[in-house]
């Protein structure tokens, strides 16, 4: 059985002109990165054309992006890290001279690449031996010497320091200055304000309105963004009651974590703040480190996946696909996946049966077949088969990981519901999220990570969005 | 469903079917004889029992090149032990009952061996058992001086041709056709290892670590166990295999014994239709692969091709039913 698949991009329609930055913002599952495969070559669009200076073109892969100078740079770098500098930029149209590989020649011309874009390595240096902001300019190298007319950035600030992005927008600047187009795709508005000439608005899947970035208001381009008030968003908010013993306590890595029967907190901080990792240790996945971790009160020991379920930790992994489900396998096999150890060891297929039809009732999992391989279903599906595997385990804390990435906008409302009506049963739930709306508009409270370490608490009134990132990127209080 | 899902799935069954349909309609009744059709299971016994536990490692993601090897060491293991025990005062049925058992319990401690390097050494499963074939068959060879171990129990080679009379059948030679223990053997660990997978949590747990390893580990599965636990139930199935096949040669020529089984086992399993990176299959698959192999052997060995030919058709079954699984669409 087929799903009709969600439209990501209905009817979109924009032009970019030559040696113009231009800002393409929306929420997550606007249509934002569809539009960028379209362009890139990743994925074919159903219908609509491209044209490239006025004339129509065809673009079926990646490699005819690039030959008509239409250059990606993914927010995951496509570099192999065991190459040089120079062996990346050259992957797959390596230069030779009678047959062999000419290394002269890719380190002279990757050389002048780099001048181009200020790196200040080597082309003979390794690039797994570079920092991210490195191996962003070795991409941007990589287009450079495509001549690349059209560039497009997905979220190049998102792990980059305040000064490494300084540097990019000067690079960007001077690729303008010399007719290249630049599509630059980010969640910070200020700095798109800062940087590009247009903005253009999606939302779920449609252009909104495209608008000159001088003189536009941040809070202007929020709203047009979400289309409607945070509040109806969100589903409100419900403050259990204070001062219970607390389900799941964690020490020893800055400030003291907490969180009550009923309560849904937030874990924010920058990409690669540590947060993952910190949930990966109350899997028992990875060691905990410095870490102290008492579930009601008492220390535990979580050495393996197997003594964390049994302590009560369910973690709803941010990959579903790879990590969260088998997704060769059967609605009902995925539900008792994790649980399985409860159907006996000759399984008690009936039992596995109701309860896959349970939780496709209780959590209103829209599944045709049960039996049918995962695979099929929408994300939001997917999503909340995952959540109902770990409920079947009877968990103490719920730890959602990015519970609403690629997932679309109706299903977003309704993950909330949900995460929201398993709080009020009692659920202490722990959210990680980089949606920072979505930490705002769903947790009671919230904690905030930075280099593997707790660095703040923020209270029902303290949670605002640049309270977070203050605590997030180290900047001490205005 | 397209015809070319149905072709990966039932592609064997469907061969099997064409090939029997093509034999009674050549040669008819002599075909069809309960002695050939008996032989059809029987001849390839031994294999078929190492082919099921095979399917399970393959499920898990795993695949064991050693197989061939550790069934002439474990053979060579069982005679030792019968002529060791002959010459004292056990019966004829002990010796051979605790010979079956020292044959599965050293094929349970080589696949043990394989899992445990595989699994905790973190070596891919094809370089450890390369290491297997070559190893095992050494020490067959060194217990037999390089030569073939005979049996000195006679009863023993009784026990390869014992069996199980049909009711009501009636040989060519008079009297019933007999279904041979090794026959019964491996249609009981067919349907014992059928249950285990399809049923059990364990099998549960096999196709789990064969889909998706990550995600299994993220729920909770011991990964590592489980692929220990498949590779030594598959030496035990060696172990016991190897029983079978020394009580029906009386003997184990330690260079030749389980040549190629491997291949055999290998090509019954993928023709059966169980999926090479894991995580999807089925045990009566790999049944009715053993028995294709099987007629199609008997048929070149009945018709006037040079029965040197037989590797190159065995091969060119084994690619084409790898390419027809190739077609098959990723459920990912």
């Amino acid at each position: 059985m087929q799903f009709p698949a969600v439209r990501a991009l209905d009817g979109v329609s924009i032009e970019f002109e030559p040696g113009e930055v231009h800002g393409i913002i929306g929420e997550n599952g606007a249509g934002k990165s569809t539009l960028m495969k379209i362009l890139s070559g990743v994925q074919q669009p159903t219908s609509g054309t491209i044209r490239l200076d006025g004339k129509p073109v065809s673009i079926q892969n990646v490699r005819q992006a690039l030959s008509q100078g239409i250059a990606m740079i993914y927010q995951e770098l496509n570099l192999v890290d065991e190459l040089t500098v120079a062996e990346n930029v050259f992957l797959g149209r390596e230069p030779t001279r009678v047959g062999a590989l000419d290394f002269g020649k890719m380190q002279d011309l990757t050389q002048g690449y780099l001048d181009q874009v200020h790196a200040p390595f080597s082309p003979r240096s390794k690039v797994g031996d570079l920092s991210v902001a490195g191996k962003q300019l070795v991409e941007i190298a990589k287009a450079v010497s495509v001549n690349a007319s059209v560039l497009i950035m997905d979220e190049p600030t998102a792990v980059l320091s305040d000064p490494e992005s300084r540097a990019l927008f000067e690079l960007i600047a001077k690729l303008r200055a010399q007719g290249t187009t630049v599509l630059y795709i980010s969640h910070r508005l200020a700095e798109v304000c800062e940087i590009c000439d247009r903005i253009t608005v999606l939302r779920d899947g449609q252009k909104i309105a495209t608008v000159e970035a001088r003189g536009a208001d941040p809070a202007q381009l929020a709203d047009l963004m979400v289309g409607r008030a945070l509040q109806d968003f969100y589903p409100e908010k419900v403050f259990p009651a204070q001062g219970g013993q607390p389900v799941l306590e964690i020490g020893g890595l800055g400030e003291p974590l907490t969180i009550e029967p009923g309560e849904i907190v937030g874990l924010a901080g920058l990409v690669g703040a540590g947060r993952t990792e910190l949930a990966e240790a109350l899997l028992g996945l990875r060691p905990v480190g410095t870490a102290q971790i008492k579930i009601d009160g008492l220390p535990v020991r979580l050495s393996n996946p197997k003594q964390a379920m049994r302590a009560g930790i369910a973690y709803v992994s941010e990959d579903r696909k790879h990590f969260g489900l088998h997704t060769s396998l059967s609605a009902v096999h995925n539900a008792t996946m994790a649980n399985l150890r409860s159907y006996g060891h000759v399984l008690n297929q009936r039992k596995e049966r109701a309860t896959a039809e349970d939780w496709k009732k209780r959590l209103d999992i829209r599944v045709g077949d049960l039996n049918d391989a995962v695979s099929n279903l929408s994300g939001g599906n997917q999503q909340k088969l995952s959540v109902a595997k770990w409920l079947d385990t009877r968990p103490r804390v719920l730890i959602l990981d990015e519970p609403t990435r690629g997932v679309d906008v109706g299903a977003k409302r309704e993950m909330y519901d949900l995460i929201q009506s398993l709080a009020r049963e009692g659920m202490a739930c722990l959210v990680i999220s980089s949606d920072l709306p979505e930490i705002l508009g769903l947790c009671h409270r919230t904690y905030v990570m930075r280099e593997n370490r707790i660095v703040g608490e923020l209270g029902k009134d303290e949670m605002t969005e640049e309270a977070v990132m203050r605590l997030a990127a180290g900047v001490a209080a205005a | 469903m397209k015809w070319r899902n149905l072709l990966a799935q039932y592609g064997a069954l469907f061969a099997l079917i064409v090939l029997f349909g093509y034999n009674v309609a050549t040669r008819g009744g002599e075909f069809l004889q309960l002695e050939n059709l008996r032989n059809l299971i029987s001849q390839n016994a031994a294999v078929g029992v190492i082919a099921v536990g095979m399917t399970l490692v393959i499920i898990a993601g795993g695949i064991d090149l050693s197989v061939g090897s550790m069934t002439a060491m474990c053979g060579a293991f069982a005679i030792l032990t019968v002529n060791k025990l002959a010459s004292g005062h056990m019966s004829p049925g002990a010796i051979m009952a605790l010979s079956a058992l020292v044959s599965i319990g050293i094929g349970a401690l080589a696949g043990l061996f394989n899992g445990f390097v595989i699994a905790y050494g973190r070596v891919a499963a094809f370089v450890v058992t390369l290491a297997g074939l070559a190893g095992f068959r050494s020490i067959a060879l060194v217990l037999g001086q390089g030569g073939e171990i005979r049996s000195s129990l006679p009863q023993l080679q009784d026990f390869g041709f014992g069996g199980v009379a049909i009711p009501g059948s009636h040989g060519t030679g008079g009297g019933p056709v007999i279904l041979y223990w090794s026959a019964l053997v491996f249609l009981l660990v067919a349907v014992a290892t059928s249950f285990v997978l399809n049923r059990t949590r364990f099998g549960r747990y096999v196709i789990a670590v064969g889909a998706n390893p990550k995600a299994a580990e993220y729920s909770a599965i011991n990964v590592q166990t489980i692929r220990v636990a498949v590779f030594a139930l598959l030496g035990a199935l060696v172990g016991l295999a190897a029983m079978l096949q020394a009580a029906k040669m009386n003997s184990v020529g330690t260079g030749s014994e389980g040549l190629y089984y491997e291949l055999d086992a290998i090509a019954a399993v993928v023709i059966g239709g169980t999926s090479l990176r894991g995580g999807r299959g089925n045990v009566w698959g790999t049944v009715i692969g053993v028995i294709l192999l099987t007629l199609i052997t008997n048929m070149i060995s009945a018709s006037n091709i040079d029965t040197n030919w037989q590797g190159l058709v065995r091969g060119i079954v084994i690619l084409v039913a790898v390419l027809i699984q190739r077609g098959r669409p990723e459920n990912e």
